[in-house]
């Protein structure tokens, strides 16, 4: 039955273009030891950088793929490029930006992002951060916002005091292979007692046909001090694999607040393998919100190790998995000090195909006492060619925690359809209505903004299973 | 001076080594068996190459929870022709079959003659074999109803010595309890088994499986290793409860393989109780091919001293319509340890399931550790129900606090509120003699380990 009324209207190549960019530096497809010894003089870095890298890059040739969780062999490595530079420096204002970069920004609608509310703007293009800005009473807050390549050459204590701390590169295989040839991301420094009345926002999107994006973020948060963080990406549409493999590591010191929030848009060809951890000292809270609603196979667990006593972990994680995705993603949870407490909550969504899978793992180290932690996962399939999984590990090693956790799998009910149906929705209106409410927990945490965005992603992908 | 020569030190042993001194000779050494020697050691050659190929623990999702290295079983020796001929004993009070199995030994057969009318066999698989081999060969070649992917199943299937069947013609049932005792423990002796129920179309039967200590067991000497199976077949619109009190003593490490084929609108109970042994390695497979099919399984663990227990339950809907209600709870003292593993997987064809698994857990002790990975893996959206809990957490203060309140002394509160966790499974186990006896182990258990210091105090 396709009754259609255009409320919902294919929006998608909005996001889906490619602009032909000279790149004035760019490395051979494939990776040696060359490659890295080539990104790190490209970069004028310090020496013990280009030693950082190039351990990682040894642990990367020694370390297994992963098998617990399949496609990654798919993956070839020879073929992707690994560093690409379009710009010569940092550009500091939005004017000297170049207007081919800043005809593509425009179409993704960060200037006016900017000018309602947003404190800053960093937008990677491929590999190098190319225009920041950081509003002028945050810079006299000392608050730090930029590239991480320039905070390695202008912050250089702080950067290496935490660079690699929350994440080693020896973590994982995609962690050395991020530590390897690391190149832009976010550096984000807010001093003691500071809080950041805005949201702090940085726009990634790949360009390029297998272009590989290897954005390192690294946010220290001092005493007391209190930030959130957005990224949202969004990417153009290609034919062959492309690579994305972050590295996100939050330091949050005792009694600050840090949230960071991301919406996950590549485009369907793209492998999206992120290792995103944060510490937190006593007294202090973190909240990973994030959404995945694109990308071909998305392996990402969210992780907070609650390291100091008093600390509090949020995670909530929304999948959406549509035709040949696969959304692998979760939440990790690690109470290593007493009276934490964390709350884990998952919802995802199904549909064409598409496979989401939940992993979790949530550990009570001995000495944590008096823990209380709970994990809800939720999923929702929409039709029976999908496929949900659920693999929650949870390690209890002490005997005071109170832990608990729930997990239930359905479809959306024919009853609320057929209510909504009733009331004049179309079919296609109706089921799209019941999967954003299935999603809210997750969108009204977003600003506003954001949660329009994410709400217009989940109609797209919708459109593309009914009416 | 004289530099000491070092220590000597253990050899390293990784989680997933087994320590069981088994090649391939072994196989020749097995006794072989009347009327299946034209089949049987072929299979055996078969499962042994499996047990060479397969990992630990096929499963990725489990690989990091797998921990073998409490076995200690370099000294053990193979029973390798255990007496298999049946004795006849007395058949207690209220039962319709009993087997008692010593050390490997047969020791004691029985079968009411109700049962035994009706045509239900009831004995070894060698005293079968020498009666009906045919019917033998279709109840074990192939190993079908053991999980192939399972090394220990295989490494069972491979070095079986004795076994048990309990075949129930279509239309018979038993009313009353059959018995299946093993007595193991005695130090360096390794014993595989298989047990083989089948149950034809409309059949019910009730089985009480109890391991216990051999006379042989003694506080000293190396372990013993008993690895069993049970391999159950349902026909259409059988009925089995099958109750399994696990007492052994320490010094044991037990392997446990079950495995269910449930036909269409059969069901089967199972209530498993995991209190002895020093290592418990244990998989339950759930088959639901039939439609309308059920399987409800209730499983504790009482653990205390350092023991682990390694438990996997996996529920395969299949058919339409199934049924499948899982609770595993466990409680341990000390430095006890669970690993509970359970996987509900609902195919593409398994439309209406109602599949429920729980994992709850009690950690009595600052130096426990309960591991829970209630996982699913789904393919059919349209389910009555397709939903894991899991909790782990102290005794409830607020159930401390009413029964204090009622003048009851705290250490007598939490050992009722204990007690009361596991009694679910208590309550299933169909023999009230049994039932009793588990209740007494329950509480002994719990006043050792508050004699021994074991449980934290509020």
């Amino acid at each position: 039955m396709s009754a259609t009324r255009e409320i919902v209207t294919d929006q998608r190549d909005q996001f889906a273009f490619h602009d032909d960019i000279a790149y004035l530096a760019e490395t051979k497809r494939g990776l040696t030891r060359a490659t890295v010894e080539e990104i790190s003089s490209f970069k004028n870095e310090p020496d013990w950088m280009l030693q950082y890298r190039l351990r990682a890059f040894e642990h990367f040739g020694k370390r297994p793929m992963p098998t617990w969780t399949d496609g990654l062999d798919k993956i070839d490595f020879d073929k992707i490029v690994y560093y690409r530079k379009p710009s010569e420096r940092e550009e500091k204002s939005w004017d000297d930006v170049p207007d081919k970069i800043k005809e593509t920004f425009e179409r993704l609608g960060i200037p006016e992002a900017e000018r309602k509310f947003l404190a800053g703007v960093g937008a990677q293009y491929d590999s190098e951060v190319v225009y920041h800005s950081v509003k002028e009473e945050l810079s006299k807050l000392g608050v730090v916002f930029m590239g991480t390549d320039q905070a390695l050459i202008e912050y250089p204590d702080i950067f290496r005091k935490y660079f690699g701390t929350v994440v080693p590169a020896e973590d994982n295989k995609f962690s050395a292979l991020n530590a390897a040839v690391w190149s832009g991301g976010s550096f984000v420094y807010i001093p003691k007692d500071v809080e950041v009345p805005l949201p702090l926002q940085a726009y990634f999107r790949i360009n390029g046909e297998n272009t590989g994006q290897f954005e390192r973020t690294l946010i220290v948060v001092e005493e007391g001090a209190k930030v959130h963080y957005i990224e949202g990406c969004t990417a153009p549409i290609y034919a062959t694999e492309s690579l994305h493999v972050a590295v996100v590591e939050v330091v949050a010191l005792p009694g600050s607040k840090v949230r960071y929030t991301t919406i996950q848009n590549w485009s369907n060809d793209v492998y999206n393998l992120v290792t995103k951890r944060a510490h937190a000292y006593a007294n202090s809270t973190v909240e990973w919100i994030d959404a995945n609603t694109g990308s071909r196979k998305t392996v990402k667990f969210p992780a907070i190790y609650l390291r100091g006593e008093g600390a509090t972990a949020d995670i909530i994680s929304v999948a959406v998995a549509g035709k040949g995705q696969h959304q692998d993603t979760g939440a990790k949870a690690v109470h290593l000090a007493p009276n934490t407490r964390s709350r884990i909550v998952s919802k995802s969504v199904s549909k064409d195909g598409g496979r989401a899978t939940y992993r979790g793992h949530l550990k009570v180290s001995p000495g944590a006492t008096n823990v209380v932690a709970s994990v809800r996962c939720d999923a929702l399939m929409l039709d029976d060619i999908s496929r949900s999984d659920t693999y929650p590990y949870i390690d209890i090693q002490e005997d005071d925690t109170s832990m608990t956790h729930e997990a239930t799998v359905g479809k959306v009910s024919a009853e609320q359809v057929f209510y909504l149906m009733s009331r004049g929705l179309t079919e296609n209106e109706a089921t799209n209505l019941i999967v954003q409410g299935f999603l809210e927990v997750f969108t009204k945490e977003l600003p506003m903004e954001y949660a329009i965005e994410f709400n217009r992603l989940v109609k797209l992908e919708m459109e593309g299973s009914l009416g | 001076m004289t530099v000491a020569a070092p220590r000597p030190r253990p050899a390293r042993q990784a989680p997933t080594d087994f320590t069981l001194p088994v090649g391939r000779a072994a196989i020749d050494e097995v006794a072989p068996i009347d009327g299946t020697t034209d089949w049987l050691p072929a299979d055996r050659q078969a499962a042994f190459d499996a047990f060479e190929a397969l990992p630990a623990e096929s499963n990725v999702l489990y690989t990091t929870y797998i921990d073998l290295r409490s076995a200690q079983l370099g000294a053990a020796g193979l029973v390798s022709s255990p007496r298999a001929d049946p004795v006849s004993t007395e058949l207690p009070d209220g039962t319709d079959g009993l087997i008692v199995i010593d050390e490997g030994d047969i020791v004691g057969v029985a079968l009411s003659p109700a049962a035994t009318a009706a045509g239900v066999e009831f004995t070894t698989i060698a005293d079968l074999a020498s009666r009906d081999p045919e019917r033998v060969r279709a109840l074990l070649e192939g190993g079908s109803a053991l999980p192939s992917d399972d090394r220990f199943a295989q490494l069972t299937r491979a070095l079986w010595t004795q076994g048990v069947v309990l075949d129930i013609p279509a239309g018979v049932s038993l009313t009353q309890p059959v018995i299946i005792r093993w007595a193991a423990g005695a130090a360096d002796r390794a014993l595989l088994s298989r047990t083989i129920i089948a149950l034809g179309d409309g059949a019910g039967a009730v089985v009480l499986e109890e391991l216990v200590g051999s006379d042989g067991t003694g506080p000293d000497g190396g372990q013993s290793f008993l690895a069993g199976t049970l391999e159950v077949t349902l026909g259409r619109d059988a009925k089995l409860e099958v109750a399994s009190l696990q007492e052994l003593p320490t010094t044991t490490v037990a392997f446990q393989h079950r495995n269910a084929v449930i036909g269409e609108g059969a069901t089967l109970h199972w209530a498993l109780a995991q209190l002895g042994s020093h290592l418990v390695r244990s998989r339950v497979d759930n088959r639901l091919e039939g439609d309308r099919s059920s399987v409800e399984q209730v499983e504790i663990v009482f653990g205390g001293t350092d023991q682990l227990f390694d438990l996997t339950s996996y529920t395969h809907h299949i058919g339409r319509d199934t049924t499948g209600n899982l609770l595993s709870k466990g409680a341990l003292l000390d430095r006890a340890r669970s690993f509970m593993k359970g996987m509900i997987v609902i195919d593409r064809s398994a439309v209406g399931t109602d599949s429920f698994l729980g994992e709850f857990g009690m950690n009595l002790s600052k130096a426990t550790r309960s591991v829970a990975i209630p996982s699913l893996e789904i393919d059919q959206p349209d389910c009555r129900r397709a939903a894991h809990a899991s909790s782990v957490g102290p005794i409830d203060e607020s159930q401390l606090f009413y029964l204090e309140s009622r003048g009851i002394p705290p250490d007598e509160a939490r050992r009722m509120i204990v007690l009361g966790f596991l009694e679910p499974v208590v309550a299933r186990v169909p023999h009230a003699d049994a039932r009793e006896r588990l209740r007494d182990l329950l509480e002994q258990k719990w006043d050792a380990g508050i004699g021994a210091g074991a449980v934290s105090t509020a």
